[in-house]
């Protein structure tokens, strides 16, 4: 039976839905199931980490564990790797993932896989994944007993019923980075959230009009923690600053899920934002060559529609 | 009168005036050369029409009055400097006169009254001037002492003349002629003075005087006369009134066969040009010696920044003022610009290497220690043109601004490096995809999916080519333009195909600005797509391209019968290949695109198409036809943002908005998206549709 | 400081990837500098016009890699180095950091910039392997670069929650975002230049390695087949009550796309 350690995604103390998504895919293929959990003041998780599909929970809680560094957390994961014997580690899609997974192969000398979809255990292991900005996917054989993998965000669906047992397993603190000192976490000074780093970019543009627009606008932004950007027309009309601008000239943004709120979709804006995973779009003009892009297109006028998805979203996500 | 005193006063006038233009000829001639000495007869012709005819001064609708005045000025003058020559005659023979312009001959008499009424109406239209300057003030106009004091010499010359005759005149006709005055006095057409109202109306304002105070007046007026022209003469090539001199050899030497000088083709392989920083222009030595005698011969009318949209849109662009600052870096390094051709001579028959190197050492040190774009001209101020030829269609002494600016911008963009980031992407979509907005060139023919149109490659033999161009291949607007036309052409049965994948921008807007290196690039491959195929008849919607194929692939070997859309399609109409049926309701008007108007004279054929499928009134545009008001696209600047002043797409959306019609119909893919967006900008894209002429064609296809 | 960057030539993004019978369709394909590379490549010449550094470039496979080289040197870059190999063919993220491993050991370098990640691959996993071979700190995802001395640089890296300021002691490897910096774009002196200078060429042997020492015999992965992606689901267009069309809109967004 195949072993598999899954990464707990821990935001703010807070266990992310990604960590059963893995455990419940684990499970599906008939693995034994732990989990590895490093931060700060955490322990008291376990009994969640359990739930959430595991048998084993490896736990790493020290204050210097507070401040996401790859290196500390690498060690706790490959030390957790050891002591459960596992052919393999998965972790959750985050930036962090992404720069401790590679880290922990190295360390293992096992295969590592990023953005995996699928993944199939068997005499051949194998994982599908998306590559060339996601315009292919690529079945990819592994060839070593171990594999180290990271989940794209929502590949694996969570099971329900889904339930494991409490198991705790304290791991030492590990030994702090002291060549990459993470000295602080700052954000925007503005705090504004940057276009570059949000999940999710909602953008103003011409259908917003006036002032009043782009303040209702930058409401839904700010209700998503969102990024807020514009179209070229409401930087050169003077209501949005140049930074803000995405497009061709402006910034190049690939968040989750982009809004165009009342932009037409300019060859110039759509060059900017086309890598986004999802782009929901509202315009009035049903013709608007934005919609020939958008995932979801909502044909009406912001200023009705906008206060109607803020409610709708708060809804969604309370 | 006194030979001795007229002797000395000619020598040393006409020795000083010698002297500086010799100074100023010699500059000229240290610049870079020109090809301008062929097709006299056009030239001549030029001349007559444009400069002697004063074209542009009284042909303009939206300056004529001042445009009368400044011609009839011209001519008083012309009249007027045959008399001066007999004047100066007078010193030396009492009653010369020119063969023909004598009493003898009727001329003489005509000649005679032409310059007295001359001399009248130029003093009428002098005090016009000075009414323009100190109480209307036209914003175009640069109020400087040199103005008023030129207008006060011309003044002086007429009213010196006129009272000269006028003391003549009381001298022979009320005081019995003391002094044996010489006047025509033939039986058959009477005496001069019955041809000269003028002078006679002047001479009875003096006739009071007195006899003595009258010869004393005629003496002391010849002299005055004599005296302001050599003086006027002197100051003449001081300051810009050099146009006097000037102007007549400036439009002689303008471009032929294309409005402006063609960029030139740059050697990029040639390392000796990037040691000499001589790739474009970097140095004011750099000029050629026609655009030197520009400079000498801007008058700062300023009638180019009035129609300029980038100074009508408070960019910082000024371009009497460019000229100016130009000329005077010329005229400031006169000496170091002399010294250093002198020097390239010495090195062309140099032949050691070692003493080579020095004298380019030397060269290298006589450039001037001012950067011309910085120092000179700001930046700002370079790239806020639109190569829109506005100011160039409007000068009355055929400057050519746009060239220049092309060509400083080739040395910022190839030895300084120094371009608006800003236009990285679009170089880079140019460079690996062929178009500026850097899309997959695999994509290039989607558009044309599904709708039967043949692609080169599988099926090269066609009548013509369909050049689509970049935003009609890939710009969703302008997609739906190319449809247009594909139905036009398919409905009248012509045999045509397009490039497909194979074809690329044609560098159009890189060249522009000054990237010379993915210009030639791009357009080395389509050329030899082009030619490979062997492609003679090209249609294009859009004018950049126009331009771009038929004038400056030439250089590069890529020679083709290239017509604009709406050109072709109106001979389509005319062979009756296609019918157009009234189907536009509302009212309509045309925006004459820059390079399909003013660059390349297309006027006619987009009216009358449009003309014929409208339903509704057609209304002409404030600024139209060769004084169309540019949509703020070219010259590269779609590519650039615009954050200084208004926006000149607004500017042009708003006059369209008040010419109140329904419907604007446009040539060309740029003007297309700067118009529409400045209708949505003042949200009147609803009232007024922004229509390309193929679609309104489309649309109306009996 | 003498730094090393990494350029992989790559796929041109922009242009539509078809794939025939498991494998990507070569025809038409145009190959450039990965993005994420080039940015690493502004980033070292930045450092190099601003702190006087010294830069060497290193390519691994590729083939012809001369273009992209010459584009690097026009940008600023000094040396560089290209390794290639026919048994590099199959090679992993892990034997790139090998390769890339003997490169570094073979010169005195104070700092490696690799992209963040390659845009073919999408991996992300080589700069980070390489500071693990090497023992070296590295930080991924990096935003920002500043020197604080000799022997430590401020690198802002994008984490989850934040812009994470940290202190990395040299030498060291960082993996770099393209939102670092727009890199400059190469023009004529420069491409001019790049021509005359030499690229020095090696294969493994050369390199001082060989297929089996890095493991090219046995590559921890390889890719089996390419397939497909679904199409853009683009133009799912709602018309009617706003109230209705925006709740069903935003109900898809959280349940359909997981987005919300």
């Amino acid at each position: 039976m195949a072993k598999i350690l899954v990464v707990a995604d821990i935001k703010q103390g807070v266990l992310k839905s990604s960590t059963t998504e893995l455990l419940s895919k684990a499970r599906a293929l008939g693995a034994e199931t732990a989990v590895v959990a490093m931060g700060s003041g955490i322990a008291p998780l376990a009994p969640e980490l359990a739930k959430a599909g595991s048998d084993t929970q490896y736990i790493a809680d020290d204050a210097s564990l507070e401040l996401f560094s790859a290196g500390p957390y690498a060690a706790a994961v490959v030390d957790a790797a050891g002591q459960f014997g596992a052919d393999m580690v998965w972790f959750g899609f985050s930036e962090s993932s992404k720069a401790v997974a590679p880290r922990v192969a190295a360390q293992l000398d096992a295969a590592c896989a990023t953005e995996i979809t699928d993944v199939t255990l068997g005499d051949t292991v194998e994982v599908i994944r998306p590559a060339i900005t996601n315009k292919v996917l690529q079945r990819v054989k592994i060839n070593t007993d171990r594999l180290v993998a990271v989940v794209r965000a929502g590949a694996f669906e969570a099971d329900e019923g889904i339930t494991g047992s409490e198991n705790v397993v304290q791991l030492a603190a590990p030994a702090p980075d002291t060549k990459a000192v993470v000295r602080e976490i700052v954000s925007d000074t503005s705090g504004e959230i940057d276009l570059g780093d949000a999940d999710i970019v909602v953008s103003v543009g011409r259908g917003a009009r006036n002032e009043a627009g782009v303040e209702l606008v930058h409401e839904l932004a700010k209700d998503l923690d969102a990024a807020f950007g514009s179209s070229r027309a409401m930087v050169d009309a003077g209501f949005m600053p140049h930074n803000k601008q995405v497009g061709q000239t402006g910034r190049i943004v690939a968040p989750s899920l982009y809004m165009a709120i009342g932009i037409s979709g300019a060859i110039q804006h759509l060059a900017g934002m086309n890598g986004s995973k999802v782009i929901m779009a509202v315009n009035k003009d049903p013709e608007a060559p934005i919609f020939n892009v958008a995932d979801y297109g909502i044909v009406g006028d912001l200023f009705e529609v906008v206060p109607i998805l803020r409610e709708e979203i708060q809804k969604v996500r309370s | 009168m006194n030979p001795l005193l007229m002797s000395v006063l000619l020598i040393v006038a006409l020795g000083v005036f010698a002297r500086t233009m010799i100074g100023k000829i010699r500059l000229l001639q240290a610049l870079q050369p020109a090809e301008r000495v062929n097709h006299i007869a056009e030239r001549v012709k030029n001349m007559l029409v444009l400069a002697v005819g004063q074209k542009r001064l009284i042909g303009r609708r939206r300056e004529r009055s001042s445009g009368i005045m400044h011609a009839f000025i011209f001519w008083g003058f012309c009249v007027l400097l045959i008399r001066s020559i007999m004047i100066y005659g007078e010193a030396f023979q009492h009653g010369f006169t020119l063969p023909l312009l004598n009493e003898a001959h009727l001329a003489g008499y005509l000649y005679t009254a032409l310059k007295d009424v001359m001399e009248g109406i130029v003093l009428a239209m002098i005090l016009y001037a000075f009414y323009r300057r100190i109480i209307v003030r036209p914003a175009r106009l640069h109020n400087s002492f040199e103005a008023y004091l030129v207008l006060a010499l011309i003044g002086i010359l007429m009213i010196s003349d006129l009272l000269y005759d006028g003391a003549r005149y009381n001298l022979t006709q009320l005081y019995h002629n003391p002094a044996g005055i010489h006047f025509f006095n033939n039986p058959r057409y009477g005496t001069e003075f019955a041809w000269t109202p003028v002078a006679t109306g002047a001479a009875s304002l003096i006739s009071h005087l007195g006899m003595k105070a009258n010869m004393a007046l005629m003496t002391a007026m010849f002299w005055l006369h004599i005296c302001t022209q050599l003086v006027f003469l002197n100051i003449l090539p001081l300051g810009k009134h050099f146009h006097v001199i000037t102007a007549l050899p400036n439009v002689f030497l303008k471009s032929l066969g294309y409005p402006h000088e063609k960029p030139k083709l740059l050697d990029l392989e040639d390392e000796a040009a990037w040691e000499d920083e001589s790739l474009g222009i970097n140095h004011i030595h750099q000029l050629n010696w026609k655009q030197g005698l520009d400079l000498y011969t801007c008058t700062e009318c300023g009638r180019c920044k009035d129609v300029c949209p980038a100074h009508v849109t408070e960019k910082p662009l000024n371009l009497f003022e460019f000229n100016d600052r130009l000329k005077h870096e010329l005229l400031a390094n006169a000496d170091k610009v002399i010294q250093r051709f002198r020097l390239a001579a010495t090195l062309a028959q140099c032949s050691d290497e070692a003493g080579a190197e020095k004298i380019r050492e030397r060269m290298a040190a006589l450039n001037s220690e001012k950067q011309l774009v910085d120092d000179v001209i700001a930046e700002d101020t370079l790239w806020a043109c639109t190569t829109c030829r506005a100011c160039e269609e409007v000068c009355p002494v055929t400057i050519e601004h746009v060239p220049r600016i092309v060509a400083m911008r080739q040395g910022q963009t190839l030895m300084a490096e120094a371009y608006p980031k800003e236009l990285n992407p679009a170089l880079k979509g140019l460079e690996r995809n062929g178009n500026p907005w850097g899309i997959g060139y695999d994509k290039r023919a989607d558009w044309a999916e599904g709708l039967g149109v043949p692609i080169m490659a599988e099926n090269p033999d066609v009548d013509y080519l369909f050049w689509v161009g970049c935003a009609g291949s890939f710009d969703d607007r302008s997609k739906k333009v190319s449809k247009a036309i594909v139905t036009i052409l398919q409905k009248a049965g012509v045999r045509f195909a397009i490039l497909g994948t194979e074809e690329k921008c044609t560098g159009d807007f890189a060249r522009k600005v000054g990237n010379e290196m993915l210009y030639q690039m791009s357009a080395q491959e389509n050329i030899e797509t082009l030619n490979g195929y062997g492609v003679k008849k090209i249609i294009t919607a859009c004018p950049h391209c126009l331009n771009t194929l038929k004038h400056e692939y030439p250089q590069l070997g890529g020679r083709y019968d290239v017509t604009h859309h709406s050109v072709f399609i109106a001979q389509l109409v005319t062979s009756g290949r296609i019918r157009i049926e009234p189907s536009l309701a509302g009212a309509l008007t045309y925006h004459d695109p820059c390079y399909l108007g003013r660059y390349n004279e297309v006027f006619d054929e987009p009216r009358s198409l449009v003309q014929a499928a409208a339903k509704g009134v057609y209304k002409e545009l404030d600024r139209c036809g060769r004084e169309s008001f540019c949509c703020g696209a070219g010259g590269g600047r779609m590519w650039m943002e615009e954050t200084i002043g208004k926006r000149i797409n607004l500017e042009r959306a708003e006059e369209i908005v008040s010419c109140q019609v329904a419907n604007v119909a446009v040539g060309c893919p740029f003007c297309l998206t700067m118009i529409e967006d400045g209708m949505k900008e003042l949200e009147k894209e609803e009232e007024i549709r922004t229509l390309d002429i193929a679609e309104i064609v489309a649309q109306s296809l009996a | 400081m003498k730094i090393l960057t990494t350029v992989k030539k790559v796929v041109d993004v922009e242009l539509n990837i078809h794939v025939q019978d498991g494998a990507i369709v070569e025809d038409g394909l145009q190959y450039v500098i990965n993005a994420w590379d080039e940015s690493g490549v502004e980033a070292a010449v930045q450092l190099k016009e601003n702190h006087g550094a010294e830069t060497t470039l290193v390519s691994v496979g590729g083939g012809d890699n001369t273009d992209i080289i010459r584009r690097c040197y026009a940008m600023g870059i000094e040396k560089g180095i290209h390794v290639d190999d026919p048994a590099l063919e199959k090679a992993d993220s892990f034997i790139y950091a090998r390769v890339l491993q003997k490169v570094f050991e073979k010169g005195d370098y104070d700092l490696v910039i690799t992209g963040k990640q390659a845009q073919d691959t999408d991996n992300g996993q080589t700069g980070i392997i390489l500071a693990e071979y090497l023992g070296l700190p590295c930080v991924s995802n990096v935003v920002g670069i500043e020197v604080i001395d000799d022997t430590h640089l401020k690198v802002t890296r994008s984490g989850d929650t934040g812009d994470e300021i940290v202190e990395l002691a040299l030498p060291a490897v960082v993996t770099v975002d393209v939102s670092i910096n727009e890199p400059r774009l190469p023009q004529m002196r420069g491409l001019m230049m790049a021509k005359k200078k030499p690229i020095e060429k090696m294969d493994l042997a050369a390199l001082g390695t060989s297929a089996e020492e890095i493991g090219c015999a046995a590559p921890k992965s390889e890719v089996v087949e390419f397939m497909p992606t679904e199409k853009r689901a683009g133009g799912r267009k709602f018309e009617g009550e706003a109230a209705d069309i925006t709740a069903e809109v935003v109900k898809l967004l959280a349940e359909e796309a997981k987005v919300l």
